[in-house]
This record gives structure tokens, sequence and C-alpha cells, in this order.
């Protein structure tokens, strides 16, 4: 559910550039010693994966787009950190390449997407850990694809209230949260599913190749 | 600095700039001037531009537009300057990308080039075996599937899209091994 170019504020989009550059520093650090020919490769694979689910959309009134995100998915089996990073490259590419999402949107996306998705995911995982591996996997994809597009619809639905001419008309996305909360949040209930059995799918995979412990 | 890493600044600098405007008429001078300075590719690009953005502005817009109808408000102005303005930053992105290599512009951060070099390969790879399944799933279906046929081939569609899209991206990696890029 990425926010395209141009719907965000500057007083939205600048400091979430300087949060998201804090955010990538910390993620990258001592990052290249854990890379290697048997992370790398997996990696990639699971990259492209997010990269061509996110551009599989359905734009949505609420001003973002609907779709499977796939950073559950990273992040439970390569961490926060790794995840946020690949799916922020991810976000980079679909925003030049095919202009979904936007580079002054590009912070708000990664930090909403990647890093809240990614945290989110692996909280939840471990919060329901007791309740069996595939459960638990399932709820973190849907519970962390729920939180990014709360997030999302929120940044969009509170622009027309801090970026306005002086008789209060919007400059930027028009739409109050009072439209985009709903409009993005329902749909997303029910990607959340195929994203949670995706992200199982995937789980089961990697188990079975040994890349994650059960 | 290279000359793809100048474009590039210079392009977040005048996308930074173009959302401090906020006037229609100078959005519409700055979206004609770069239509010019695009040259022959312009009207490619403006295309590809107004397709990549066209189904989501214009439901944003509808929304609005009902929106304000209801609440007795300007609507013209707000949706002239909103999608002006994501048409140029769109345009500007698209005339980037076709101007320069995106791999050379990334230069300067290794991990995020590396990220995306594998992530392109990758995705080259996903595509030429989604035709592949998709063609031959195909042919042997002279009649429609059932959802069970479909639910079938889609598993197996998965697995071997993970399978084939893992093994190569290992030969990448090991290449890259093979040229010290996991050196220390």
């Amino acid at each position: 559910m990425h926010i395209p170019d141009g719907f965000l504020s500057p007083q939205t989009y600048l400091p979430a550039w300087g949060l998201a550059g804090v955010a990538w520093a910390w993620a990258g650090r001592g990052l290249a010693r854990r890379l290697d020919e048997t992370l790398v490769p997996r990696l990639a694979m699971l990259t492209a994966l997010a990269y061509a689910l996110g551009l599989v959309m359905l734009p949505l009134p609420g001003g973002t787009s609907g779709h499977a995100l796939g950073v559950a998915v990273l992040a439970l089996i390569f961490g926060v950190r790794l995840a946020f990073l690949a799916y922020s490259g991810v976000l980079l590419l679909q925003a030049l390449l095919f202009g979904a999402g936007g580079i002054t949107a590009l912070g708000v996306n990664a930090l909403a997407l990647g890093l809240v998705g990614a945290l989110v995911a692996v909280a939840v995982r471990r919060l329901f850990a007791v309740a069996g591996d595939s459960i638990a996997v399932a709820l973190a994809a849907f519970i962390s694809l729920q939180v990014s597009a709360l997030l999302v619809a929120l940044l969009l639905g509170i622009q027309p209230t801090i970026a306005r001419r002086e008789d209060g008309t919007p400059l930027f996305f028009p739409l109050g949260p009072e439209i985009t909360v709903p409009a993005v949040l329902l749909p997303h209930l029910l990607i959340g599913i195929g994203e949670a059995a995706l992200t199982v799918f995937v789980w089961r995979h990697a188990r079975r190749k040994g890349w994650v412990s059960a | 600095m290279n000359r793809a890493q100048s474009w590039l600044l210079l392009y977040l600098l005048t996308v930074v700039g173009i959302t401090f405007v906020h006037q229609p008429g100078w959005l519409a001078a700055g979206l004609g001037l770069a239509l010019l300075a695009a040259g022959p590719a312009r009207w490619r690009l403006l295309t590809r531009a107004v397709l990549a953005l066209l189904l989501f502005n214009v439901s944003v817009s509808l929304a609005y537009a009902l929106v304000a109808w209801w609440q007795v408000r300007p609507v013209a102005d707000v949706l002239l300057l909103m999608n002006l303005r994501v048409l140029l930053l769109v345009f500007l992105g698209f005339w980037l990308v076709d101007r320069i290599k995106l791999l050379e512009a990334l230069a300067g951060w290794p991990l995020l080039a590396m990220i995306a070099t594998l992530a392109i390969g990758q995705v080259a790879v996903y595509r030429r075996l989604l035709d592949d399944f998709r063609l031959a799933f195909r042919s042997r279906n002279p009649v429609s599937p059932t959802p069970v046929d479909l639910l079938r081939h889609a598993g197996a569609q998965g697995g071997a899209l993970l399978d084939k899209s893992l093994h190569s991206a290992d030969q990448v990696a090991q290449a890259m091994r093979s040229r010290g890029a996991f050196d220390a």
C-alpha cells in the first residue's frame, strides 16, 4: 500500500526521510559481515518476491493501493534490519521503474511498510509462538499488514489538516482519516488473508530447506 | 560523483522543490518545460506516466469530488493542483530512469546497489519462469481447468519458482564470491 509521489506534504516526508536515514544507518551497521554466498541468494529470492507482490496492486479511493507486501516473510527469515533494508530497496525500484510509490514518499513508505511491518511481524510471531508455528506465522503476516495499512491511512488522512491554504483547501492529499482509514483498512483485511497464506507457504519452504529453525 | 549520480541529485532537488509549489500554473509550466527538455522520448514517457497514475489518481479524484460536492467545497483547483503535481513527479522519475543507468546512480551505496542488482536479476528469472509455466499449463488444458487443477498448478508453480529463483541467485552469489564481493 505505497503512498505515491505528490500526496505527502514536505512537513511529512522530509522528517520521514530524516528518520528513515537514521533507521537505514542502524539497519546497515555491521551488515556486510553477515552477507555471504549463503544468505545473499535467499535474500535476493525473497526480495524479488516482495517486489513482484508489490506490483500486483489495486488502487484504493483512500489514496493508496492494496497489495500483499512480503515484508513479514523477509522479517521472519532474515530479521528486522535486513528485511527493512531489502524492502527499502524494493520500494526504490518500484518507484523508479514503475512509478509505484515515489521518491518523496520513500521515507514514509519504508518506515511504515518496511520497518514497522517487520517489527510487528517479529513481535507477533513471538507473542503467538505457543499457538503453533504456522498459526503464529500467519498471524504475524496478517497483523503486520494491518498495522502498516493503518499507519499509511493515518499519514494520508492527516494531510488536509497539516497542509492547506488559509481558506482550508488542501494542498496535498485531500481526504481526511474518516475516509482513508476505512478505505485502506477494509480491503487489507481480505488481502491480509492472502498475505498470511503466502507467508506460511514460503515459511514452510524455508523450514524444509533448513534456513530457519522451527 | 559520476554523471548518473549528478542527475540523481538534480532529480532529488527538483522533486523536493516541486512539492513547495502550490500554483497549478507553475506546475503546468514545469511539466511543459520537462516535456520540451525530454526530447523525442517525451510522448512515450508521458504516456507511461499517465498510465502509471491513471487508475490511482482517478479513484482519489472521484472520491474527493464526491466529498467536496457533498460539503460544498472547491473541487477543480484542488484536483488540478494534485494531479499536475503527481504527473510532473512521476514523469520526472521515468525521465531520470530513461536517461541514466540506475545501478550506476546507486554506485555510492554498495549494499543498496547489490540488493538492487540481485533483485533485478531475480525479477527477470521470475518473469521467464512464470511465462514457461503459463504456456505449459495452457498446452496441457485444451478445455478450461477446474479450480482444483488451478490450485495444484499454483502450488507446483510456487514451489518451482522459489527453487529456481534460489538456484539462480545462488549462482550469482558464487560469481560474486569468486570476484571478492564478500571479502571484508
